[in-house]
């Protein structure tokens, strides 16, 4: 009897020694540190997958800290200068046919970055979900001899945020396998998956991320990084209008 | 013998003259009413239905396939200016104009808003809508291929901007190309719906076709017929056109503005709901009537009887009776429905309050209701039927009288 009593008891309090023992948000916090690292400069390709066409191009990118980001598309010609940097979930965009630098209103944060699945937000907002959301580990599964933490991020009452409710899937060497959005009916709209993982500057990352809508196979957007630098020393001015203007790298 | 049911049923009507007049008036009174109350509602449907398409939607437009349920830049089709020109030429109207689509940031010094941008065809476009007509600053584009845009007053006022000042448009291309721009204000119109004035904003279509990487493409041909009865007719012969392009159609505004139909749907629902009480209540006074005077004769029919008349041809009296009551209040309601609603069809007419109502469905501040055989025989009609309907209650009980005992009991 005392057996089971004892037995119960465990069993009733296992789940919390893990919620005990892994702090969720700290997991997220790391798995971004993981990710931009201090500061980085990146090569990526970027591919727009649609039923009846696809497009590809490639871009540089440079990041400071997780509020600050640069990123410049190179190829192909036709576009090639277009630009978006974000500072502190601020936004603006330049284009060379133009010649404009034009600041995106939050009205349009939610439209399509570059024209691809990924939205200005899931862009600039980075650090959004450690500041206004609960955390919950609700699942830890093991797989490829990894643990993998399924945490549910439900945001503030008062966040200015349009999703019900996201979830991560992040492994125990901080690599974020993917990365659900779920309205405010509890229907899954689109995820981000790592679709390769590999060492790249010194650090195990996801290399090829993909954006997809549910519901929509064919519809997708992948980013490939090609190359990338961790931790190295980007002057101020790199992450200014003008530069965005006129690059000077 | 039919001849005597009829003479018999005419003078028993007269026997009560006043009880007779009551009941034809107050048939009289639901059938001007309804003759009215319907004109008035098919003439205000009507001009829904036509101010609103003719701002901007059109009574058809011709679409991919698809198009309609989902309106991506990618959902277009080829050489739409020359498709255009060819229906033009094949309908025989002028009245047909091509449109692209796209969405795009627009932004001011100030001010950026998301906006969904449409290309036009200038010299067709204010065939189709009466937006290039409302212009209450500036001018309309001066070319199929300028850089110039034309805005609703209410967004002009959102992005403070005037006549001549920049505005940058900036979105993706059909190719996902970046599609970036700047153009000229050159005319803000005033359409005096703030759902259009706010969220409207066009472009020369040649111009949007190369900002927006589109080619000859476009989205959509608007064509509008002279009224809307002829609406049907036009999109048959367009459909017939087309039929060997299987990647378009041609779509008809109730597919278009599905709200329209809908809203107008409900009210009629709404509307029949309180027709059928009056309809209803005039019903039950003519069955009070009938069994009235059925019960007080009871005693002389005893006697028909007894002089050899059927129970049948009683209740065929009875019935008679209603007929010719009914009918007088057919004619005169109808004549009188028809003599008022046609003197306000043509001098119109408006009540306090209607301004605001009708400035949100898109109406004019004068309300004309339309006259039609239908607007005018449907409620009345239904009146009819209904009245000589009830009177078969008292024209049943006659059948089982026998010849007897009533002479006894009264």
């Amino acid at each position: 009897m005392k057996q089971l009593i004892v037995a119960l008891a465990v069993g009733l309090y296992s789940p919390m020694v893990i919620s005990d023992d892994i702090d969720p948000r700290g997991l997220i916090q790391k798995a971004m540190d993981q990710w931009r690292g201090l500061s980085s400069y990146s090569e990526i390709s970027m591919t727009i997958h649609r039923p009846d066409w696809e497009r590809s191009m490639s871009m540089r990118s440079w990041t400071r800290g997780d509020k600050i980001s640069l990123a410049r598309v190179i190829e192909p010609k036709r576009d090639s200068g277009n630009g978006t940097l974000t500072k502190d979930n601020n936004m603006w965009t330049y284009s060379p046919k133009i010649d404009r630098i034009i600041k995106v209103p939050s009205s349009m944060m939610s439209q399509s970055w570059m024209g691809s699945d990924f939205s200005n937000k899931d862009i600039s907002k980075s650090t959004d979900i450690l500041d206004e959301y609960e955390h919950r580990l609700i699942e830890t599964r093991e797989g490829e001899g990894h643990l993998v933490y399924v945490i549910e991020s439900v945001p503030h009452e008062d966040a200015a945020v349009v999703w019900g409710k996201e979830i991560l899937l992040i492994r125990d060497d901080f690599i974020l396998l993917e990365h659900q959005f779920w309205d405010q009916d509890e229907i899954l709209v689109k995820s981000m998956q790592a679709r390769e993982i590999k060492t790249l500057g010194g650090r195990t990352v996801a290399s090829i991320i993909r954006m997809g809508k549910e519901g929509a196979p064919e519809e997708w957007t992948e980013m490939s990084v090609q190359d990338i630098q961790f931790d190295i020393s980007i002057q101020d001015r790199l992450f200014t209008l003008s530069n965005l203007r006129n690059p000077r790298e | 013998m039919k001849n005597i049911t009829l003479r018999l049923a005419w003078r028993n009507l007269w026997r009560h003259k006043r009880r007779t007049w009551i009941t034809i008036s107050a048939m009289v009174f639901s059938n001007l009413l309804l003759v009215f109350m319907i004109s008035l509602q098919f003439g205000s449907y009507r001009m829904m239905i036509d101010n609103t398409l003719k701002s901007y939607t059109g009574h058809m437009q011709v679409q991919r396939e698809g198009y309609n349920d989902d309106p991506k830049i990618r959902n277009s089709f080829e050489a739409i200016v020359p498709l255009a020109e060819k229906l033009r030429l094949q309908l025989g109207t002028k009245r047909v104009a091509a449109r692209a689509t796209a969405f795009a940031m627009v932004s001011s010094e100030q001010r950026s808003y998301g906006l969904q941008i449409v290309g036009v065809e200038p010299e067709y476009e204010p065939n189709v809508s009466t937006l290039p007509g409302l212009i209450t600053q500036g001018r309309y584009f001066s070319d199929i291929n300028t850089e110039e845009i034309l805005v609703g007053s209410v967004l002009a006022r959102n992005l403070r901007i005037d006549i001549g000042d920049e505005l940058t448009l900036l979105g993706s291309g059909r190719d996902g190309s970046f599609a970036a721009g700047v153009v000229t204000v050159t005319g803000i119109f005033d359409s005096g719906n703030a759902d259009i004035d706010r969220s409207m904003a066009q472009l020369p279509l040649a111009y949007f076709q190369s900002l927006f990487g589109m080619q000859d493409q476009g989205h959509s041909i608007v064509i509008n017929a002279d009224d809307l009865p002829q609406a049907a007719r036009l999109q048959n012969k367009a459909s017939a056109m087309l039929a060997a392009d299987r990647d378009l159609e041609v779509l008809g505004w109730q597919a278009l503005q599905p709200g329209l139909q809908q809203a107008i749907q409900a009210d009629l629902a709404s509307a029949w709901f309180m027709y059928a009480v009056l309809i209803v209540l005039v019903a039950f006074s003519v069955l009070n009537t009938q069994l009235m005077s059925v019960l007080e004769r009871t005693r002389e029919f005893g006697v028909m009887l007894a002089l050899g008349f059927k129970p049948a041809q009683l209740g065929g009296l009875v019935v008679t009776e209603t007929f010719i009551m009914s009918s007088l209040g057919l004619m005169v309601g109808a004549l009188l429905g028809v003599m008022l609603t046609y003197y306000l069809s043509v001098v119109g007419f408006s009540y306090p309050g209607m301004e605001e109502m009708a400035g949100r469905f898109n109406l004019p501040d004068r309300m004309y209701p339309s006259l039609s055989l239908l607007s005018i025989f449907l409620g009345p009609g239904i009146v009819f039927i209904c009245s000589v309907l009830a009177s078969a209650y008292p024209a049943l009980r006659l059948f089982n009288l026998q010849p007897v005992s009533p002479m006894r009991a009264a």
